[in-house]
């Protein structure tokens, strides 16, 4: 039933890349990016701020040819990387492809709406940058897909709430078998499964349902 | 198989943003069906992406304000959960792509086997449609006095250079002439700059058909 739980929430990802984080020269941004994203954390977030928005300016006055346009990109992109920070995933590529996605993104919405005076936000319609799949059949390969991803996910659990969540998804035991196995009340697994299944859907993006 | 694609040029500046709605909207249907042009855009993404990387002359930000405001706001986005169009056409149903899941369509308009919907992208002269031809249909022969891009979403069509499958991006200008037709029926969504220009028949019988389409 938990792992049906988990397999009808709809996730929105993508297959990793060979490219890997390590690829960026400035590996604080991925650091800065998770504290964000986990944490909440205020003073990355102020860092990465800082890094990005001169340079997404610089590509606003390129795009828009204009200083106030240019400054709106800035805090429309920052703005969204604040919210969608849950949504980033570190083996999907370094961090900078995706707020590259991102600003991108914000501003053909921006530039559409000013030539075309049309405001339905289309640009995560033609670029869904949580779910570039790279495989050949989505259909047949999303059950992999997702459970590649909650693999990854779970890098993002505590180590006690981790070997639980393996223990009954991958390794198949038993909630009593495990509790023998860790040598723990069943109560305790069953606390840990709670908070991590939480925790899991928190980073899937999905509300508590 | 898929033989027709974007030229490099063109999935750089889908990539970079640079294209239109209709022309991003092609290249993106046609990305649903083509894996290896997917793999490009990737990868033209990254590239593209080096420049938020790289180590570049840049004033020191001073406006702290912004990053308090932004902060301010604690609420989380969520992936917008929708799922694409369907449309029925003379008891056919299609899946849109999915770039065409938030724009406007127009109601059906039908002149013999031909139907065409427009897209609303309110473009100016850059006009974009849904075009269904039902089985045994075609269009008479035809040159473009601009340029014409036909991208196949379901079915099958030929003309006097190759036959066409989905996903086949079919870019066209004043320098080809072609007769379209299709045996089992297709439907395309095609973007064109100016109205087509018939080169047999009597143009002015042909008029209505060269409205519908443009």
């Amino acid at each position: 039933m938990l792992a049906n739980d988990l397999r009808s929430h709809h996730v929105n990802m993508v297959v990793p890349t060979s490219k890997q984080v390590s690829n960026t020269k400035h590996p604080e941004l991925c650091i800065w990016l998770q504290d964000v994203a986990i944490n909440r954390d205020k003073l990355a977030f102020s860092k990465l701020f800082k890094w990005f928005a001169p340079r997404i300016k610089q590509f606003g006055i390129k795009q828009f040819n204009n200083e106030a346009q240019a400054l709106e990109l800035v805090q429309e992109t920052m703005t969204n990387i604040w919210r969608k920070s849950h949504l980033y995933q570190k083996d999907k590529g370094a961090p900078t492809t995706w707020m590259y996605s991102i600003m991108r993104n914000m501003s053909f919405d921006m530039l559409r709406k000013l030539q075309t005076q049309r405001t339905e936000t289309i640009s995560d319609d033609i670029w869904p940058v949580d779910n570039i799949l790279v495989s050949e059949d989505i259909d047949n390969f999303e059950d992999h897909l997702q459970s590649r991803n909650i693999k990854a996910l779970l890098e993002h659990l505590p180590e006690k709430q981790k070997q639980v969540v393996s223990g009954l998804f991958y390794k198949q035991v038993t909630q009593e078998q495990l509790a023998q196995q860790l040598n723990v009340p069943i109560g305790t697994v069953k606390s840990r499964l709670r908070l991590a299944l939480n925790k899991l859907r928190q980073l899937m993006g999905e509300s508590d349902d | 198989m898929i033989k027709h694609h974007p030229t490099p040029a063109l999935l750089l500046a889908f990539t970079q943003g640079q294209l239109g709605a209709s022309l991003s909207i092609a290249v993106s249907a046609h990305l649903e069906h083509c894996e290896c042009c997917r793999h490009q855009v990737l990868a033209l993404q990254e590239t593209s992406a080096q420049y938020l990387d790289d180590d570049i002359e840049v004033d020191e930000w001073e406006d702290d304000e912004m990053i308090s405001t932004i902060t301010d706001n604690d609420y989380e986005l969520h992936p917008k959960q929708s799922s694409p169009l369907r449309v029925n056409i003379r008891e056919h149903e299609y899946t849109l792509p999915k770039a065409l899941q938030s724009v406007g369509l127009s109601n059906w308009l039908k002149l013999g086997k031909l139907s065409r919907a427009r897209v609303d992208l309110n473009e100016g002269e850059v006009h974009t449609n849904l075009l269904h031809i039902e089985k045994g249909g075609a269009i008479p022969r035809h040159t473009h006095k601009g340029f014409e891009l036909t991208l196949i979403l379901a079915g099958e069509f030929k003309d006097e250079v190759d036959t066409y499958v989905p996903g086949d991006f079919i870019w066209l200008n004043d320098a080809n002439t072609h007769s379209p037709s299709t045996e089992t029926g297709c439907l395309c969504l095609t973007i064109a700059n100016n109205s087509m220009h018939f080169v047999q028949g009597i143009s002015q019988v042909l008029n209505p058909v060269g409205k519908l389409i443009y």
